[in-house]
C-alpha cells in the first residue's frame, strides 16, 4: 500500500492496529487506542534535558589520571554508545513511522527518537571536552571491528524491515525481482519482520547499554569522570522508558490486545525472539572481554560484568514472556541501582525549568576553604 | 501484613511504598527508577489488593504489581523473582 502523509479515508483510529493498518491522518490525542503511549510521551517530555547543562570540565583532569587500560575502557564505551544512539536516533523513525497506524504511537516513536538524538549530541559534548579534536574517536567507530560487528547485528533487522516495507509500498504484495534478486512480499512476512525487529530493538534497549553504564558508574563510584556519569544517568533514565515502550508493544501483541495476527506470529517466532536476546547477551559478554583486554578497573572485572548482564537479561526476558534462562539470582552490582534510580537524577525544579542561565556557570571546583565562614 | 513467599512475613510500614517496606526488612529486591516507569521491581501478587498513588507506566501482567509505587490495601502475599 502506497504511503500517504495525510490519509484522506475517514477511518476510526480507535479500531486501527498499531502497525500495518491505514496510515495516520489527524494527529489527535484526545482519544487513544493504547493510552500507554500518550502517557509515555508525557513522561519522556518531562525528562527533557540538554547536554550543555552538565558541566564536564572536571572530567578532563580526571581523564589524564586514568591508566591506559582505563582510558581504553572509557573511550571504547563512548564509541559503542555513540554507535547505539546513532542507530536509535534514526531507525525507529525510518522503520516504524511508515507503517504505524495510530497517532499516539506515531508521536511516541518520534519523541523516543528525538531523545536518542539528545544522547548522540551529549557524546560529542563529552568528547569535545576531553579532546581538542575528537575526530579520530568518531572515525574509529566505522573502522573498529568490535563495534562494526555489533552495528551489523543491530541494523540488520531494521534494514530488513525497511527494505521489505519499501517494496510493499511501491509494488504491493507479490513476488518482485529487484536487480536480479527475487523477494516475496506478503503481509504475513512483513509482520514477521516487524516482530523480529521490535524484539531486536527491545534487546538493545534492555541490555546493550548496560555494560557501558556499569563501567561509567564504576568510575563514578571512585569519584572519577563524574560529569560524564551525570550525563549517562540522564541517558539511562530515558533508555528505561524506551525499554518500557518496546515491552508494551511486544506484550500488547502477544496478549492479543492489538492485531490478532501478531499474537500468532509472537507464538510462532518465540524461539527466534529468544535467540535474538541470547545473541545480544553473548555479544555484550564479548564486549566486556574486549573492554578488559588490557586489564580491568577497580571494582569491576569481566566475570562480574558478565554476571550482571545475565542478571539484567533474566529480568528483561521474563518481562516479555521469555523466561529466566540464566542462573544468577542476586544482583552482582547492587550499587548500580543507586545510579539508575530517578531520585538521584532530578535536579531542583527551578533548574530543570530554566536551565539556560546556568550554562557554564556552575563552579565544579569546591574546596574546604569555601565553607570557612559557614556556621551551623 | 506482607507475606513474602520464600522469605518471611513482615509488617507494612505506614506511609511507605511496598518497596520501601521490603527494603527496611533487608530483603533483596531489584529496582531502578522507583517511579513506576521502568518495571525493574515487578513482583507477583498472590493474594490481597494494592493501590497506586501514581499511575504505573511500566508493563505489568494482571497478576503483577510494582512495589516502588504501590501501597497495600489489605494483607498481601507476594513472590519476588
Amino acid at each position: 500500500m502506497k504511503y500517504t502523509t495525510f490519509n484522506q479515508i475517514n477511518n476510526n483510529p480507535l479500531t486501527e492496529p498499531m502497525f500495518f493498518g491505514n496510515p495516520v491522518n489527524v494527529a489527535r490525542y484526545d482519544q487513544q487506542k493504547h493510552q500507554i503511549f500518550e502517557k509515555l510521551i508525557e513522561k519522556q517530555i518531562s525528562f527533557f534535558w540538554r547536554p550543555e547543562e552538565v558541566d564536564v570540565s572536571k572530567d578532563r583532569v580526571d581523564f589524564q589520571k586514568l591508566s591506559d587500560s582505563e582510558k581504553h575502557i572509557f573511550i571504547s564505551n563512548l564509541k559503542y554508545q555513540t554507535l547505539l544512539d546513532s542507530i536509535q536516533g534514526r531507525s525507529p523513525n525510518i522503520a516504524f513511522l511508515p507503517i504505524i497506524s495510530i497517532p499516539e504511537l506515531e508521536t511516541w516513536v518520534e519523541t523516543w527518537s528525538f531523545f536518542e538524538t539528545i544522547h548522540s549530541r551529549s557524546y560529542t559534548h563529552i568528547l569535545r571536552n576531553l579532546f581538542g579534536d575528537p575526530s579520530s574517536i568518531f572515525n574509529d567507530i566505522v573502522e573498529n571491528e568490535e563495534i562494526k560487528k555489533r552495528a551489523a547485528d543491530i541494523s540488520k533487522y531494521y534494514d530488513d524491515l525497511i527494505f521489505a516495507t519499501q517494496l510493499w509500498q511501491t509494488l504491493g504484495e507479490g513476488v518482485h525481482t529487484v536487480k536480479g534478486v527475487t523477494h516475496t512480499i506478503t503481509m504475513r512476512e512483513l509482520k514477521k519482520k516487524l516482530y523480529l525487529c521490535m524484539n531486536s530493538v527491545n534487546a538493545l534497549e534492555a541490555i546493550r547499554f548496560y555494560v557501558s553504564f556499569a563501567c561509567t558508574f564504576a568510575f563514578a563510584e571512585r569519584e572519577l569522570m563524574e560529569g560524564n556519569s551525570k550525563i549517562i544517568r540522564l541517558i539511562a533514565r530515558d533508555e528505561n522508558l524506551h525499554l518500557t515502550s518496546t515491552q508494551h508493544v511486544i506484550n500488547l501483541w502477544a496478549k492479543g490486545k492489538d492485531d490478532p495476527e501478531m499474537a500468532e506470529i509472537a507464538e510462532e517466532c518465540k524461539e527466534e525472539a529468544t535467540e535474538i536476546f541470547l545473541n545480544a547477551v553473548e555479544q555484550e559478554k564479548e564486549w566486556a572481554a574486549f573492554l578488559f583486554q588490557h586489564g580491568s578497573m577497580i571494582g569491576l572485572n569481566k566475570e562480574i560484568l558478565c554476571q550482571y548482564v545475565e542478571f539484567i537479561a533474566n529480568h528483561r526476558m521474563s518481562a516479555i514472556g521469555l523466561g529466566q534462562p540464566f542462573d544468577v539470582k542476586s544482583n552482582p552490582l547492587p550499587w548500580m541501582n543507586n545510579y539508575l534510580s530517578s531520585d538521584n537524577v532530578q535536579v531542583a525544579p527551578q533548574e530543570s525549568e530554566i536551565s539556560s542561565y546556568l550554562v557554564g556557570q556552575i563552579d565544579s571546583e569546591v574546596s574546604a576553604d569555601d565553607f570557612g565562614d559557614f556556621d551551623l | 501484613m506482607v507475606d513474602i513467599k520464600h522469605h518471611k512475613t513482615v509488617q507494612h510500614q505506614p506511609n511507605k511504598s511496598l518497596l520501601e517496606t521490603i527494603e527496611v526488612h533487608n530483603i533483596e529486591i531489584q529496582y531502578h527508577c522507583r517511579e513506576g516507569y521502568c518495571g525493574a521491581c515487578r513482583t507477583k501478587l498472590l493474594k490481597g489488593e494494592v493501590e497506586y498513588k501514581t499511575d504505573p507506566l511500566a508493563f505489568i501482567d494482571d497478576n503483577e504489581i510494582l512495589p516502588c509505587c504501590c501501597f497495600p490495601l489489605s494483607s498481601i502475599e507476594i513472590e519476588i523473582d
